[in-house]
């Protein structure tokens, strides 16, 4: 099995446990990203705290201070590196994850590598942190800087002499590393909007009720196991060991065992490695593509992609609207567009709406759609889609369900299913970022390409169907049987084609959920 | 969520933070054995060995006389041959220079050497390696009552400014031979003392 398959299933089953223990909804694992911002948030507003106490004079004796202090010291100081790690944890677990989905090429390089630049920015200002307390971890991070310095011709003098002892490190140096410290986060603010500039509508933080889960925990465990001080640094000692922070300078017992030369051979060829994933896994898929006849300037798809791919601009036939134009270095082939456009002019090649619909025609002329039909997300486990296919339903499988075009759940219905089951992955875990948030609008809310008002709303459900979470698939499942069942009873022998006109009535997304 | 699930949700989630804490303060090892450290760490101005003569009356006539210097000297920044000893055995030997391309930017050391602990016969010497020419010393004299006017006393001042900068730079033989007693994990230093202009093992580096 190759290596990112295996990735992905780890990721999955990470996920299932997440799912089972949280639920799909809170499950912390699914925008990792989301988790490394609220973290930095817990790491400005701790440490603009924290720097109050601070003294450059005195690095040590100041951070001493505030280790000893149980009421407003030690806890908040612990707050602030715990949450420095959860950083760094959540934005290695997020780049890991989006390499597993396969969600690292096209237009995603410019987040993957500034995202790669944020990842090394949030370790040399973890460095600088703990730089800043002068213990004797921060003095064997800082001889190992002034070894990595003194290897580049930057500095008319050694900088790693000033640790050596016979003098007291200078106050600039406190200062200087106190500037760093307090100036990459600002840098880190800028890189953050670059990282998301690609994206139409990013999300910047987790579910409410799970930041503050996060903050909460970090809060309880800086409480319970507060972050020890190491002992103010004595150039002359040596000691047998030092506490390292494993996340943020887990490079550290590495480069001390190279010269300065391998360490940052070694340094530059990790960062560097991180840097190609993108361009080693290349895996360009085929961009959306517009049929100008189709359409109709209704500014609709340039509205619902999540990547800013397409626009609208002038035709170049004597018709009065504009037309829609794909940029292929922006589109991710998604697909969400070919969900939004109503006369189906627009998709990725063999997705678009008339694609969808020509192939459920195929494929009801030997399998006529019967009972429930699932349309489920091709990212879906695949245990629980056959679980549900084993209970009953028909299994109508789909890119992602933001691509699934209102018409084929009409065909569907007309065709003979009893109903429509349409199961999505999690929203903050959609592949196409946003499929089940414009699946909703389409199907309740009147948003293009709307379901037909003649379109019986019973007959159609939404679901999501999520690793760990198949109580809840099965119980939607269930529900929505019971549920048809008593509208067949309802409506007697009535054919589909006789359906009563349903009024559709709008439903906010999250009362949907 | 039945209250088995939230124990659950709890427990990982606790399980989890306490994985991250211990993380957060991993012991390593830094120095491994018992060894002591010998560290010779200093900064200090390589002496300039210059040859210097006297300009002709045609030279001087050929400069404005606010740049008539008395001396005109050209020359090499001093290289030093260093020699460290422990117990009498040559632990490192090398020659040393001044920073910068043209060596001529203030030598920095910052060398270190393991020593086992008991009482140490720790030897070191930074020797320059380079002669001045015997023709020096006479070539400095000049006549100190050449300048007039505005520009009297410029001799004294070049002869003043030259002494100053011989006196900044390191001795021809800097040497330190001292028997110490090692403690295990302590670093004993060796520096350069620019006011006495010697080698010496501060109070705090020994035992």
């Amino acid at each position: 099995m190759p290596t990112r398959a295996r990735a992905r299933r780890a990721v999955a089953a990470l996920d299932s446990v997440a799912a089972r223990l949280y639920g799909w909804r809170w499950n912390p694992l699914h925008q990792p990203g989301t988790v490394a911002v609220a973290s930095l948030l817990v790491l400005l507003a701790s440490g603009l705290y924290l720097i109050l106490f601070y003294r450059v004079g005195d690095p040590a004796g100041s951070v001493a201070r505030l280790a000893a202090d149980p009421w407003l010291g030690s806890w908040i100081r612990s707050l602030h590196r715990y949450a420095s790690d959860l950083f760094i944890l959540a934005a290695l677990f997020h780049a890991f994850r989006l390499w597993s989905q396969d969600r690292s090429w096209g237009p995603r390089v410019l987040a993957w590598v500034s995202g790669s630049v944020l990842l090394g920015i949030g370790l040399v200002c973890a460095w600088t942190g703990f730089v800043m307390a002068w213990d004797t971890f921060g003095y064997r991070l800082a001889l190992q800087g002034g070894h990595l310095f003194d290897a580049l011709p930057i500095f008319s003098e050694p900088l790693s002499r000033i640790f050596a002892g016979d003098q007291p490190v200078p106050s600039a140096f406190y200062f200087v590393n106190l500037f760093l410290h307090i100036a990459m986060p600002l840098g880190m603010g800028i890189l953050i909007w670059i990282h998301v500039s690609r994206v139409a509508r990013p999300t910047f933080l987790p579910p409410r009720r799970v930041t503050w889960s996060i903050v909460v925990a970090l809060v309880l465990t800086s409480i319970a196991l507060p972050a020890g001080f190491e002992g103010a640094a004595d150039p002359l000692v040596l000691p047998y060991s030092t506490a390292i922070n494993i996340p943020s300078a887990w490079w550290l017992p590495i480069t001390e065992r190279l010269s300065p030369a391998g360490a940052w051979l070694f340094l530059v060829t990790t960062f560097g490695l991180l840097i190609a994933v993108p361009f080693l896994s290349r895996r360009r898929k085929s961009a959306s593509v517009v049929d100008p006849r189709l359409c109709t300037g209704c500014n609709q798809c340039p509205q619902d992609c999540p990547w800013h791919a397409i626009t609208m601009v002038e035709r170049d036939d004597d018709r009065p609207s504009l037309v829609a134009l794909v940029d292929p270095d922006l589109c991710v082939s998604c697909g969400i567009c070919a969900g939004s456009c109503a006369p189906m002019g627009v998709g990725p090649p063999g997705r678009t709406g008339r694609d969808q619909l020509a192939a459920l025609r195929d494929r009801a002329l030997d399998d006529r759609p019967r009972g429930i039909v699932l349309v489920c997300c091709n990212e879906a486990p695949a245990a629980h889609r056959d679980a549900l296919v084993a209970l009953g339903a028909s299994l109508h499988p789909v890119g992602c369900v933001g691509n699934l075009h209102s018409s084929v759940v009409e065909l569907l219905l007309r065709g003979g299913a009893d109903g429509v089951l349409i199961a999505g992955c999690p929203p903050r875990d959609c592949l196409g970022r946003e499929g089940p948030k414009w699946l909703h609008e389409r199907l309740y809310n009147d948003r293009e390409a709307e379901l037909q008002p003649r379109v019986d709303r019973r007959r159609v459900r939404t679901t999501t169907i999520a690793p760990g979470a198949f109580v809840e698939s099965r119980a939607a499942y269930d529900q929505f049987r019971a549920e048809l069942d008593a509208l067949s009873s309802e409506l007697g022998a009535a054919s589909t084609d006789e359906l009563p006109e349903v009024e559709c009535e709008p439903v906010p997304l999250e009362e949907a959920r | 969520m039945s209250p088995l699930r939230v124990t659950a949700a709890v427990i990982v989630a606790a399980v989890v933070a306490g994985l991250m804490a211990f993380s957060s303060a991993v012991p390593v090892s830094w120095h491994q054995n018992d060894d002591a450290i010998l560290r010779l760490s200093l900064r200090a101005r390589p002496e300039r060995i210059e040859n210097c003569r006297a300009p002709t009356q045609a030279e001087l006539e050929q400069v404005a006389e606010h740049m008539r210097q008395r001396l005109i000297c050209d020359g090499t920044t001093a290289s030093y041959q260093l020699s460290v000893s422990i117990d009498g055995n040559l632990v490192d030997s090398r020659v040393v220079r001044g920073g910068g391309l043209r060596s001529d930017r203030p030598l920095q050391l910052l060398n270190e050497y393991r020593v086992a602990p008991g009482m140490r016969r720790i030897e070191v010497t930074i020797q320059r390696r380079e002669s001045p020419d015997s023709s020096h010393d006479q070539a400095m004299t000049v006549e100190r009552d050449s300048d007039s006017g505005t520009f009297a006393g410029r001799a004294e001042r070049e002869a003043d400014e030259r002494k100053r900068s011989r006196t900044a730079a390191i001795p021809a033989l800097l040497s330190l031979d001292t028997l110490i007693a090692v403690d295990s994990g302590r670093v004993m230093l060796v520096t350069f003392d620019p006011d006495t202009r010697s080698l010496r093992l501060p109070a705090g580096s020994t035992p």
